[in-house]
């Protein structure tokens, strides 16, 4: 039996909750689980003022309820498997370093922010900075995977440095803006103003966008290591066509205002077969 | 009744963030009001005349009145009792009354939020990732031969800004005014200001970000894609005309205003902004600096910065802050329904804010204080009237570019200052903490 966390008092305002992550409590019994501190509010708390504790960790943690209120779970994570069966709130996978989060639901704004590795996992919505710097940092996740199967809000991959976000649905304004480098694949449309001073790195997307005059046209070709990445995308269950992985796209470079290193790859629509 | 008439000299209007302290106020101490405001504009002079004595009563719980005492020890038992207080407003009251506010923040382990979060916040976070190549208004009067407006109305907003500080006043190097310098507009319609100046820009409603890059890109002679006339209504040979003349003047300025701020891409606009004064500082003397709107904002964003080392959206849940705009900002928090109560200083959120911020304030205890009847005055639980500053109030307050000006009252109020209020408030608060006997506030009270 794996343990479970099942929310039974809900948090009547934002719940800060870095104790919840599998490293935290692999080893732990349910007693020293439960005992463990949380930040209700103001107020200090601890888990077990919330949550019914059960079972013993067997590399999953399974974490049960709405939890949309409560704050950084899994953050700073380095291994094991965080299992999250509804809403995550903020904060998802801070810092996160290894092992996986799946959230079986919506999560909140800022998932796996300045991550170093791991693997995250959403079925459902993201909110703003999926993968981005906090304010006042200038380099978002340098690592790892984040993989949301529906939409994302607006600056995804923020300043990016590395790994790779990819989204089912849309992907909002200001994608991968400052981006250093990495790999931003948003199956759905971009928002307005996507890579916006970025550097390095790419934006993929498979509907047309409307991209910044800094940016200019290359050429239409077949990169061969988007083939391997759709692919990748679809034994994580994303929902990838033929078409995209046999498509031809269209590279625009950019941002000219930085490096001009950037580059945007559109699915080149007219020549799907 | 001639015979109780008071002149006050040099006095400030706080009405807007220009914080004019040129006034000469006549006042009638009898009657209790200002009868003539000499030298303030249209703006201030409504200003002075609508700021009077009001029969109202000084506290109410509940809009039942009661004395200030019971109305503080009801506020700070409010404040104590919450998990996640918010403190909210503080741009138009004075910077001691500011530090008041912070303090009690402090105390509660609070989230602490003002104005500037609703106007000139993504210029906030601009600074913070962008920087801020920044100025006096004196600068301005004394050295700017380019003037450029971006995204704001100064002639109906801050009317003495033109005559005080950048298009007609005349200044050390700037001797013949208007003449020697070049104005220029950069607005989606044409407003009241647009006839000061000597180009005028229409860019296309949602365009600015890309007319700003556009520009940083011809200022770095970087590739620029045709497409861009098309996308910002703006002719590139305009955008070269322009950028030449940025290049080549001896000090420019870039004043932006809310149209700016607010409109979609907020903080990038404002940092695309700052980031184009920055690569023209590669040619000649470049500034930028939004045009604040409310008297005492930049104060509110001092005096929170000095305190918590951040200007607006600050956390202190933890003992110390953290600063996350989108998360402790005040639409955000009632929005979601995160806060459980509200301390409001003269401000009026349930007037303007969005319905979901607005019907949470209806499900939590709020404590407001401020000198008018306010619609968050009317579903306060507690509310408290107070003297206006810079009318019945002294005190220090912040211009639009960080100069600190100390005001002179014109009159007493009966009313006690936002600045006694939330000390009483703060000291009732520290003595109920230590009753309560947490360990991290006891420590900290004694």
């Amino acid at each position: 039996m794996s343990l479970t966390l099942a929310l039974r008092v809900a948090p009547q305002v934002p719940m800060e909750a870095e104790a919840l992550t599998f490293d935290r409590v692999a080893d732990l019994s349910e007693s020293d689980i439960a005992a463990l501190p949380l930040l209700h509010g103001n107020e200090k708390a601890a888990v077990g003022d919330f949550f019914k504790v059960s079972g013993r960790a067997n590399g999953e943690v399974h974490l049960e309820g709405d939890l949309g209120r409560v704050k950084y779970l899994g953050a700073g994570m380095s291994r094991g498997r965080l299992v999250i069966h509804g809403n995550a709130g903020m904060h998802l996978g801070s810092a996160m370093i290894g092992g996986e989060i799946l959230v079986k639901g919506n999560a909140g704004d800022w998932v796996g922010p300045e991550m170093l590795g791991g693997r995250i996992i959403i079925t459902g919505n993201a909110g703003h900075m999926v993968g981005s710097a906090h304010r006042g940092g200038t380099i978002g996740m340098r690592g790892g995977e984040i993989i949301i199967h529906g939409n994302a809000g607006n600056e995804t991959g923020n300043g990016m440095r590395n790994g790779l976000i990819a989204i089912g649905g849309n992907s909002g304004d200001f994608t991968g803006v400052n981006m250093r480098a990495g790999t931003i694949m948003a199956l759905g449309g971009l928002g307005w103003r996507s890579g916006a001073g970025m550097v390095r790195g790419s934006i993929v997307s498979m509907q047309p966008a409307e991209l910044l005059p800094t940016f200019s046209y290359d050429c239409d070709y077949r990169p061969v290591y988007l083939r391997l990445y759709l692919l990748y995308l679809r034994e994580l269950g994303m929902a990838v066509e033929d078409a995209w992985i046999e498509g031809e796209y269209r590279r625009y470079s950019g941002d000219s205002v930085e490096l001009n290193r950037g580059e945007i790859l559109l699915l080149n629509r007219q020549k799907l077969s | 009744m001639a015979e109780n008439i008071r002149t006050v000299e040099h006095a400030t209007c706080t009405f807007c963030g220009c914080v004019c302290d040129d006034m000469n106020l006549t006042v009638d101490l009898d009657k209790h009001c200002i009868t003539k405001a000499e030298n303030a504009c249209v703006l201030g002079k409504a200003w002075f005349a609508e700021h009077t004595i009001e029969n109202r009563p000084a506290a109410t719980i509940d809009g039942r009145e009661v004395g200030v005492d019971e109305a503080v020890e009801e506020a700070a038992r409010i404040l104590v009792n919450a998990r996640f207080p918010i403190i909210y407003g503080l741009s138009d009251t004075t910077c001691e009354a500011q530090r008041e506010a912070l303090a009690i923040g402090d105390l509660i382990h609070g989230t602490i939020d003002t104005t500037t979060s609703v106007c000139h916040g993504p210029s906030g976070i601009a600074f913070q990732g962008v920087g801020e190549s920044t100025m006096t208004l004196g600068e301005v009067k004394n050295r700017a031969d380019l003037v450029i407006f971006w995204g704001g109305n100064p002639g109906e907003a801050h009317p003495r800004l033109f005559s005080r500080y950048a298009v007609t006043t005349k200044g050390m190097y700037i001797p013949n005014g208007k003449k020697d310098r070049y104005i220029v507009s950069v607005d989606v319609r044409r407003t009241q200001s647009t006839p000061v100046a000597n180009l005028f820009i229409q860019v296309k409603p949602g365009a600015d970000f890309e007319l700003l890059w556009a520009l940083r890109a011809l200022v770095r002679g970087r590739r620029l894609d045709p497409s861009v006339e098309e996308r910002t209504g703006v002719k590139l040979d305009t955008m070269k005309q322009l950028v030449e003349r940025m290049k080549t003047c001896r000090y420019g300025v870039l004043f932006f205003g809310m149209g700016l701020t607010m409109t979609r891409g907020r903080h990038f606009n404002s940092g695309a902004l700052l980031a184009l004064a920055t690569d023209l500082n590669e040619f000649t003397h470049f500034v930028a600096k939004p045009v604040r709107g409310h008297g005492n904002v930049t104060g509110a964003d001092n005096v929170v910065s000095w305190t918590t080392g951040y200007p607006f959206g600050v956390n202190l849940s933890r003992g110390y802050p953290r600063f996350n705009p989108g998360e402790f900002t005040t639409v955000d928090t009632l929005s979601r329904g995160d806060a459980d109560a509200a301390l409001i200083i003269a401000s009026d959120p349930a007037a303007n804010f969005p319905k979901a911020a607005i019907e949470h304030l209806h499900r939590i205890p709020v404590i407001a204080l401020d000198p008018k009847a306010t619609e968050t005055g009317k579903l306060a639980r507690v509310a408290f009237c107070t003297a206006t500053y810079g009318i019945n109030v002294g005190g220090t307050v912040y211009r639009m570019d960080d100069v600190p000006i100390t005001l002179r009252p014109a009159f007493e109020s009966p009313y006690p200052s936002d600045q006694e209020v939330l000390t009483a408030i703060k000291n009732r608060v520290r003595e109920l903490l230590n009753k309560k006997a947490k360990p991290k506030e006891a420590r900290k009270a004694a």
